[in-house]
């Protein structure tokens, strides 16, 4: 790189000389000039070391990039009401505070202008909010309180709309699978399942009407015919618990016959 | 001063083989991503019968429209793209199909369009001519004859493939 | 050889001063992970511009391939994400790099925070940094419509929807960023424009300005 640092300019003449001068007094004079200790020169001291850094945190970078594929869902479909929206991660918070009574209906401005705008002027004037000429955080409490505060409630608000969301998606109607058959319709099992109130959330062909379909139940990893009842009993996401009424053994049919729904 | 000097020209080699490592792990990707489709093959177009029977080819050129089936990245029309290729047979008997488009600047030529040059392809756009075989009259435009289609007879139909390339 | 052109620059241009303020300006102890590896906190401003660079070239790069239009978009999204080399690698630089540099700027906004880094006299630039996280935060929303997916289509209309809830102004807001009634075609080529020129254009702009701040006023003393 072509660097100076011997200073031997040449002499340049240009006609009327406004430019700023190298050798200008500075205006500000850096405030840690005043402490001691081992600074060093931007480049190339400083800067190996940030670009060390950098380095670090590429190979990170493109470990995750390399481990996880971005997702792609399927075309947009105004039409599809089934889908659950979710904005990205870093609107969740702002997403959940909007489910709540008192930041929705009338009181909707609540959680849509007057939070986040407090919330975002605080932040954009706190250099006038916090005057005081201490730094560092135990001295200015409340500025600190404050922001960790937020942070608290931010974290809660995202981990309340991501459990939300993870709890709509077990119990809501997915898309089903292209080829969907019930399997063994002439047994038992399927009787029990026609007569009891599971057809009116899955649909009569296994289809899923208000709740998800069961077609291909039986191959879900973890699924077994004992956790099948105990989601019957039990309930599970918008699912009430104790929705079959019948026998031990009848609901130990029902389970298994639920079981051998298989998709390849 | 010297080992002062070479203090800093370590940490400019260094500073620079990061920026190296930096700039290669960030490229590498993005430059394979955009050269990708000079470094693919070219999907070829098969061979498409254009519905004619070789019988009925005479000496005279006669444009013969086709279509084929392309995939141009994520576009690919239903009904596929319309070429047009002038078939004839040379003095041999052979079937021909020359490519319409000049070799100059890439109009599309017409047989026998213009009274002044009978029997011969003429394009409109800077007044290059070719013989009927398709070799170009020297002294117009064009430096080279035209393009030849790959062409298959099966069962006596005629089938168009792509074009040669010389 | 290098020395040569450079003379021959610095003979008209006398670029040696600018060089040498950047170059040659020291850089404090306290900010250096070398001396004290707790100083990574101050390398977080640094990544983030790292990440933002990142974002600019895999997005120049996306844009070879991808065209905002409600036929074609999803299309091309798929197809230069699974049909060509290395394109899952670089959407995905794209996509998750979006994510990162949230954070980064999350993290990097804390330690300006907590460090009381923004008092006198930088308030100017904890202003200008608060506009950087808005232009990001847009980007991300513009950003996260392009591929036209599901999910992408319905979290843009919820996010529309919150907007003109906003009393008075609202539907004017939700209106204008729709470019009309739904979101639909118009509005997915506003956000392509929105993401990938005016929102930039403002980045640039606040970025250069964040960054001849930092040099003019210098990092914030050690605490």
């Amino acid at each position: 790189m072509a660097h100076n640092p011997e200073g031997n300019r040449k002499q340049v003449h240009y006609v009327g000389d406004s430019r700023v001068r190298a050798d200008r007094p500075k205006l500000y004079p850096p405030d840690y000039s005043e402490f001691p200790g081992k600074t060093e020169a931007f480049i190339p001291d400083f800067l190996l070391k940030e670009w060390m850094v950098a380095a670090v945190f590429l190979v990170g970078f493109m470990t995750l990039v390399m481990s996880e594929l971005p997702p792609l869902g399927e075309k947009a479909d105004p039409t599809n009401t089934s889908f659950l929206p979710v904005p990205d991660w870093y609107f969740l918070f702002l997403y959940q505070l909007l489910k709540y009574k008192w930041a929705s209906g009338p009181y909707v401005v609540i959680g849509t202008v007057i939070l986040p705008g407090i919330a975002g002027a605080a932040l954009l004037l706190a250099p006038w909010l916090d005057r005081s000429k201490e730094r560092r955080p135990h001295k200015r409490p409340v500025a600190t309180g404050l922001m960790i505060v937020t942070i608290i409630a931010i974290c809660a608000l995202t981990w309340a709309a991501e459990a939300e969301h993870e709890k709509q998606l077990e119990s809501a109607p997915g898309r089903k699978p292209k080829e969907a058959k019930v399997i063994a319709a002439d047994e038992r099992g399927y009787q029990l399942y026609k007569q009891s109130a599971c057809i009116k959330c899955h649909g009569d062909q296994l289809q899923g009407v208000n709740g998800p379909h069961l077609i291909g139940v039986g191959n879900k990893p973890g699924m077994s015919a004992e956790k099948i009842i105990e989601i019957m009993n039990n309930g599970r996401g918008m699912m009430p618990a104790g929705m079959f009424q019948g026998s031990k053994e009848d609901q130990k049919v029902l389970a298994e016959w639920l079981m051998k729904q298989k998709q390849k | 001063m010297s080992k002062k000097v070479s203090r800093r020209k370590f940490l400019t080699y260094m500073l620079g083989g990061t920026a190296g490592f930096l700039g290669a792990g960030l490229l590498f990707p993005m430059v394979r991503f955009a050269v990708d489709p000079v470094m693919k093959k070219g999907g070829g177009v098969g061979f498409v019968d254009v519905g004619m029977r070789v019988s009925e080819i005479t000496d005279r050129p006669k444009a013969v429209q086709f279509k084929v089936h392309r995939k141009d990245g994520w576009y690919q029309p239903e009904e596929g793209e319309l070429l047009t290729a002038w078939v004839m047979k040379d003095e041999k008997g052979q079937v021909v199909a020359l490519s319409p488009v000049c070799k100059h600047l890439g109009c599309t030529v017409n047989w026998d369009s213009n009274p002044q040059f009978k029997n011969q392809f003429f394009c409109p756009c800077h007044f290059g001519r070719y013989y009927k075989d398709g070799t170009n009259v020297p002294g117009t435009p064009p430096s080279k004859p035209l393009d030849k289609y790959q062409i298959k007879i099966e069962n006596d139909r005629l089938l168009i493939g792509p074009v040669n390339k010389a | 050889m290098l020395r040569a052109i450079y003379d021959w620059v610095d003979e008209r241009l006398d670029i040696t001063p600018i060089w040498r303020d950047v170059a040659d300006h020291e850089v404090p102890e306290h900010v250096n992970p070398a001396h004290h590896f707790s100083a990574f906190i101050y390398c977080f401003g640094g990544l983030t511009f790292f990440v933002v660079v990142i974002q600019i070239l895999s997005g120049m790069f996306l844009a070879l391939y991808y065209v905002p239009d409600i036929v074609n978009a999803h299309p091309s999204v798929s197809y230069l994400q699974n049909e060509l080399a290395m394109g899952a690698i670089v959407r995905g630089m794209h996509h998750w790099g979006a994510s990162v540099a949230i954070v980064m700027l999350f993290l990097h906004t804390l330690r300006v925070f907590f460090t009381g880094s923004y008092k006198h006299p930088r308030e100017f630039n904890w202003i200008v940094g608060m506009l950087i996280f808005l232009v990001m935060i847009g980007l991300g929303f513009t950003g996260y419509l392009l591929p036209w997916d599901n999910k992408a289509y319905f979290a843009t209309k919820v996010g529309v929807e919150i907007a003109a809830s906003v009393p008075f102004v609202g539907k004017y807001i939700a209106t204008f960023l729709q470019g009309g009634d739904i979101v639909g075609a118009v509005t997915l080529e506003r956000f392509f424009a929105l993401h990938v020129f005016f929102l930039p254009a403002l980045l640039f702009m606040l970025l250069a300005v964040h960054f001849i701040l930092i040099r003019r006023q210098g990092i914030s003393g050690p605490l």
